[in-house]
């Protein structure tokens, strides 16, 4: 796995490149806008981290730019908060996620783990969540290597919940991706459907969490 | 300009001595210009009884003789308020009738038209006299006719009554009308400054010079300068916060970095408890740098108007509610949401910051295990429905005493552990304020127990 990271601030680009590289990621890094686009044309990366406030050719910039290249790599995009809120979001600019500095950096390791799964599933069948595999393509689960026995709804909740590992997922959002055309279907089903998928999924130590009044969070698998 | 010397009254008292000296001149001037023609007409009145006595003198054998029957004597001497007296003289002085111990005319007075008037005391009254210089047989004659100066008075009376009545009346008028015009000439000032007056300290905006009369206009200049360099003045300061703590937002996720990535490697246990503290200090600092960017944002001149926009604050707090489980999951503090649709009329990013200061004190202060609840919905109140964000939790909550003191910037209440800077709630506070919110802090049962916050937005948006 190949990552670039476009951030001009020396120190902060250091701290990345050995968090990456201890997580098992190759890590190149520029400090231009222009660099990046001449790096991206050149190499194949499996994920970009931008940095918005760049100097010359912004960040903004090298996305809108970016967005015209081919099969371009995810781009997971570092701001300071308030250029987040009427640019990344508002005018959504084409960033595959976010993450405001100053951050944790657990949860930029998540989040740009999340980003290759989304990317790589898109390429390939296989889903891998710790223990768990889902084979979208022959439409079977695995559970510890074990074949694991998922009814159609069921099937169509993990799969939600899965694409969005580690993040909430609204009940609505989950409504709508499991309901077809046309078809009613309960707040209160869901819930019949979590719960039978916790009864199956737990014991190989994948967890769903309940966000009250909101949703279902699919827990980031721990790290042997 | 001294305070508490009313303009008004100032007005008044420049107006009204000028306009008070002008109408009594007036008085005066009219006093004289009717009494003039008033004094000769009764003068003449004598001098006509002159010249008809004169008429009745008569030479008979070269001596004079006035022919003045007692009937007719009466008839002259009667009148309706005065005694008439009369002597009439021979041209050698000798008193041919009348009442002989009048007064003669004083002597240097020369005739003028053959007559002298002049005043005079007689049988102890004041009077007023005519000698009347008559032809007689060749010679002149002189008849002094003089009366009591009862009707006189009584015309000078009605002379300064008649002029001193409407000037007086006048006067009054002109009070009235300088009260309530100085009254109605002034509202537009009086308006205006109950339009500054009713500014909350947060407005800026320069004055409607438009509406401002026209002598009040350079004042509203002035005022606008200053509000403009005002509002400049703390632009520029908000700014320079704003710059600030942004510009510290990268340094300090460097340093994040590595002291996160320090603690992820085998370190010494002396070593680590004091990389522990570097973190911990690190990661205060960032949400320190986040908290002063808001509060600059938030402020009078911060700018936050400029960024207000319809928006639903279950959109809102659905949007950081990612952030935020994660926090409370890492705690084993159940966050849970209620939310119904909530328009107002705000900023995004200040709400979202309102909401993590919320939020974070919250998951700060419950214990694990413990539950916090993000609310919004429309609430009713007065006949209206208000929008309302509300953040629950069912920690210790905060003393009634204390809530005021909390509002307070670096304020911490005492006995808390040392992780806060004492900026959360009071930039809480600063941005209901800038959104036109009421804040409450209460507790979350009724039994006391709880920290309940409370946002309570306008009605209607903005």
């Amino acid at each position: 796995m190949r990552i670039l990271i476009v951030e001009d601030d020396a120190i902060l680009a250091r701290g990345l490149i050995r968090i990456l590289e201890s997580e098992g990621y190759a890590v190149d890094t520029v400090t231009r806008g222009e660099q990046a686009l001449l790096a991206m044309q050149q190499e194949r990366f499996d994920l970009v981290i931008l940095d918005v406030g760049l100097p010359g050719m912004d960040g903004f910039e090298v996305l809108r730019r970016l967005r015209a290249v081919p099969e371009p790599a995810p781009v997971l995009v570092l701001t300071a908060r308030h250029a987040l809120d009427d640019r990344v979001r508002g005018l959504d600019l084409g960033g595959d996620d976010y993450v405001a500095k100053p951050f944790a950096m657990s949860e930029l390791v998540a989040r740009v783990r999340a980003l290759i799964r989304r990317s790589q599933a898109r390429a390939g069948p296989k889903v891998v969540h710790g223990p768990l595999v889902l084979d979208t393509v022959a439409r079977r689960a695995y559970l510890s290597g074990a074949p694991l026995e998922l009814a159609a709804r069921e099937w169509a909740v993990l799969e939600v919940l899965l694409a969005r590992a580690g993040r909430i997922v609204s009940k609505e959002s989950i409504m709508q991706a499991v309901v077809g055309w046309g078809e009613e279907l309960s707040a209160n089903a869901i819930e019949v459907y979590v719960s039978r998928l916790r009864t199956k999924l737990e014991p190989a130590g994948v967890r769903i969490r309940t966000v009250r009044g909101f949703g279902y969070l699919l827990e980031e698998p721990k790290e042997a | 300009m001294t305070s508490g010397r009313s303009l008004r009254v100032q007005l008044l008292r420049r107006l009204l001595l000028p306009i008070a000296a002008l109408l009594t001149l007036g008085a005066v001037v009219a006093y004289y210009a009717s009494i003039e023609p008033a004094q000769a007409a009764y003068d003449q009145a004598l001098i006509d009884v002159g010249l008809a006595l004169g008429e009745r003198i008569d030479v008979v054998d070269g001596r004079y003789v006035l022919d003045l029957p007692d009937a007719a004597e009466r008839v002259l001497r009667t009148d309706r308020y005065d005694r008439i007296y009369f002597r009439v003289q021979a041209p050698n002085g000798t008193p041919l009738a009348g009442d002989r111990d009048l007064p003669p005319a004083p002597a240097d007075d020369t005739p003028k038209d053959g007559v002298i008037a002049y005043d005079d005391t007689y049988a102890g009254n004041p009077v007023r006299a005519v000698a009347v210089l008559v032809p007689c047989g060749g010679k002149v004659c002189t008849v002094q006719v003089a009366e009591t100066t009862v009707k006189r008075r009584h015309l000078l009376r009605d002379i300064v009554l008649s002029s001193l009545v409407p000037t007086l009346l006048i006067s009054i008028a002109a009070l009235v009308i300088l009260w309530f015009g100085v009254k109605s000439g002034l509202a537009p000032l009086a308006r205006l400054s109950e339009q500054i007056k009713e500014r909350s300290p947060r407005d800026l905006r320069p004055i409607e010079v438009g509406q401002a009369p026209e002598e009040a206009k350079p004042l509203v200049g002035a005022l606008n300068d200053l509000f403009g360099q005002v509002a400049e003045a703390n632009g520029n300061q908000q700014r320079f916060l704003a710059n600030a703590a942004h510009q510290l937002r990268t340094p300090l996720a460097g340093l994040q970095a590595h002291t996160e990535l320090a603690l992820s490697q085998p370190v010494p246990d002396s070593c680590r408890a004091e990389l522990e503290q570097v973190h911990l200090a690190t990661v205060r600092t960032s949400r320190l740098a986040n908290q002063l960017l808001a509060l600059a944002r938030a402020e009078p001149g911060g700018n936050a108007a400029a960024g207000m926009e319809a928006l639903d604050m279950r959109r809102v707090v659905e949007g950081v509610a990612d952030e935020w489980v994660h926090r409370a999951l890492a705690r084993d503090i159940d966050l849970g949401f209620e939310l119904a649709e909530a328009r107002v009329r705000g900023s995004e990013f200040l709400l979202r910051e309102m909401l993590a200061n919320l939020i974070h004190n919250a998951l700060e202060y419950v214990p694990a295990g413990g539950h916090v609840t993000v609310r919004t919905c429309m609430r009713a109140g007065d006949g209206d429905a208000y929008p309302v964000l509300e953040v629950e939790d069912d920690g210790p909550g905060i003393p009634a005493e204390e809530r005021e003191l909390v509002l307070q910037r670096f304020y911490r209440m005492p006995g808390t552990s040392g992780t806060g800077s004492g900026l959360g709630l009071s930039i809480v506070s600063e941005i209901a304020a800038s959104h036109g919110a009421r804040l409450e802090i209460g507790t979350a049962t009724p039994a006391g127990r709880g920290c309940k916050v409370t946002l309570t937005f306008p009605a209607t948006p903005l």
